[in-house]
């Protein structure tokens, strides 16, 4: 028996490897992803049919990585009957892709919405949604760097930026409803940047859920032990000190 | 928890000559509830549930430190015969009597309940072995020889000679090491239905066994308890680093 068990890495090699390209290609199928995203907000923004179209195509390649991954995930599950953070991780890995699936969707959805043409609303709301876009992207990079590295302090960190990021969409929404009511913009195209900004917002919340998936996958804790859940209450009651944005936990969807 | 412990050790160390096998183990097996003790080979797990029938003191030059406390006796201090009618034992390899029938394997046991009547004998021999799950399959050779049974109804057979002393703790020794997947089946089905009726408490070298048939589930380590509790958080999120490497397969 060895004298120092945690020290004995007496597993075999094709074990560990295969947990770790499991990691690798949900982290790929995020990037791809993420790219969608980012390729899909400057297709829309921009009025740009063609960028559209090309997003529109790599929905494919994402449904491919979704099911190659979910397949090996699961013939990981048959075959090594893992336990533990093994079982977590890999339990864990079969929600994280769907969610990163539903970001590349959201990516898809806002390149499947563009119309061509000049942006549309004040330039107030474009800096806004670009502001949306840059946060949500740069949650996604970060929650695909903690569960490529191992890093549950990045993943709980997620939370806390969702907070910016519903503060945000509210924001945005009241300029969208705004020049609705207005009328002095292109209302179809106004009326699109609604369901953008409420695409960015799921974003956020996604990257959230890849991020409890990722600390559940490497301390086995749930995110009520370590983030209790907001308390919610309708926005018409809300005050301004109780608003979203200003909470220390912030609600993720 | 499912109840109340049924039995538990207390600080219970268990010597070899000079030598500790199992050190300070304190553990409690909940009452109608399947235990499970798990851990890498010469940890102690056969040991500790030798001690808790006396059966580790049949070995020369062996002691016992601590309590083993079956519904608030200690074990030590009764009849070590009363005990083991008490805390039934199956092991690791089948070892029905070879020379003896089918029936008469299973009767033999009611022997030390006193000598029943042939109606009662034929009564308690028919109740042990559909409780073993065996009925079904022998009911028609009732008198063959024993070991003309497979090894998987002979593990039953003996799981039927367990239970005829009508025991109140089963303890079971690697019950399914030396059987195929079809008959550890049956036999994990039978641990399952077992409880209602019995306090089991199995060691296994197989983790999924354990995970399979299992309330709680104890790791144990160069003699001693590294953690126990409800089997679905042992192997979903342990909290000692050394069951993790363990149930991981990181060593042993």
């Amino acid at each position: 028996m060895n004298a120092d068990p945690l020290a004995d890495t007496g597993r075999p090699r094709g074990y560990d490897l295969e947990i770790r390209q499991l990691k690798t290609r949900a982290v790929a199928m995020g990037e791809w992803a993420l790219g969608m995203v980012h390729d899909g907000w400057r297709a829309f923004s921009a009025g740009d049919l063609s960028a559209a179209q090309a997003v529109l195509d790599r929905g494919a390649e994402l449904d491919r990585l979704d099911e190659d991954i979910e397949h090996a995930a699961i013939a990981f599950l048959v075959l090594r009957q893992p336990t533990a953070g093994d079982l977590r991780t890999a339990a864990g890995l079969l929600k994280i892709t769907t969610h990163l699936d539903r970001v590349g969707r959201l990516g898809f959805d806002m390149a499947r919405i563009t119309t061509a043409g000049p942006p549309a609303g004040p330039v107030e709301l474009r800096e806004l949604l670009e502001r949306m876009d840059s946060v949500v992207e740069s949650m996604v990079h970060q929650c695909l760097e903690a569960l490529g590295h191992d890093r549950a302090d990045l993943a709980r960190e997620l939370f806390r930026r969702d907070d910016e990021v519903d503060q945000l969409h509210r924001e945005a929404n009241r300029i969208i409803l705004r020049e609705l009511r207005a009328k002095t913009s292109d209302t179809p195209r106004v009326a699109d940047t609604l369901l953008v900004a409420r695409h960015f917002e799921r974003i956020a919340d996604n990257a959230c859920k890849v991020g409890e998936k990722t600390v559940y996958a490497l301390t086995g804790q749930r995110r009520s032990e370590y983030l209790p859940r907001h308390r919610y209450i309708p926005y018409a009651l809300e005050t301004p000190t109780t608003a979203p944005g200003t909470t220390e936990h912030p609600p993720p969807g | 928890m499912l109840g109340g412990d049924k039995i538990r050790t207390e600080h219970l160390t268990a010597y070899y000559g000079p030598k500790p096998a199992i050190s300070d183990v304190t553990l409690g097996f909940a009452e109608h509830a399947v235990s499970a003790i798990i851990g890498p080979s010469g940890c102690g797990k056969s040991t500790l549930i030798r001690c808790l029938n006396r059966m580790h003191e049949t070995v020369p030059r062996t002691r016992v430190e601590g309590q083993v406390v079956l519904d608030g006796e200690d074990i030590y201090q009764l009849d070590p015969v009363r005990v083991r009618r008490r805390v039934g034992m199956v092991f690791q390899k089948p070892n029905p009597f070879v020379t003896m029938s089918i029936y008469n394997n299973v009767s033999a046991a009611l022997r030390f309940n006193g000598r029943p009547s042939r109606e009662e004998t034929d009564r308690q021999v028919v109740r042990s072995l559909q409780q073993a799950a065996l009925w079904d399959e022998v009911k028609d050779r009732i008198d063959a020889p024993a070991v003309s049974l497979s090894g998987g109804q002979q593990q039953r057979l003996c799981i039927a000679r367990a239970l005829a002393a009508e025991p109140e703790v089963l303890l079971m020794d690697e019950p399914c090491s030396a059987l195929d997947p079809i008959a550890t089946a049956k036999i994990e089905e039978l641990i399952k239905k077992l409880k209602e009726e019995y306090t089991v408490i199995i060691v296994t070298h197989n983790m999924q066994q354990a995970a399979r048939v299992a309330d709680n589930t104890a790791f144990m380590y160069i003699g001693k308890l590294i953690e126990f509790g409800p089997t679905e958080d042992l192997f979903e999120r342990p909290k000692e680093s050394l069951t993790e490497a363990y149930i991981t397969g990181r060593f042993g």
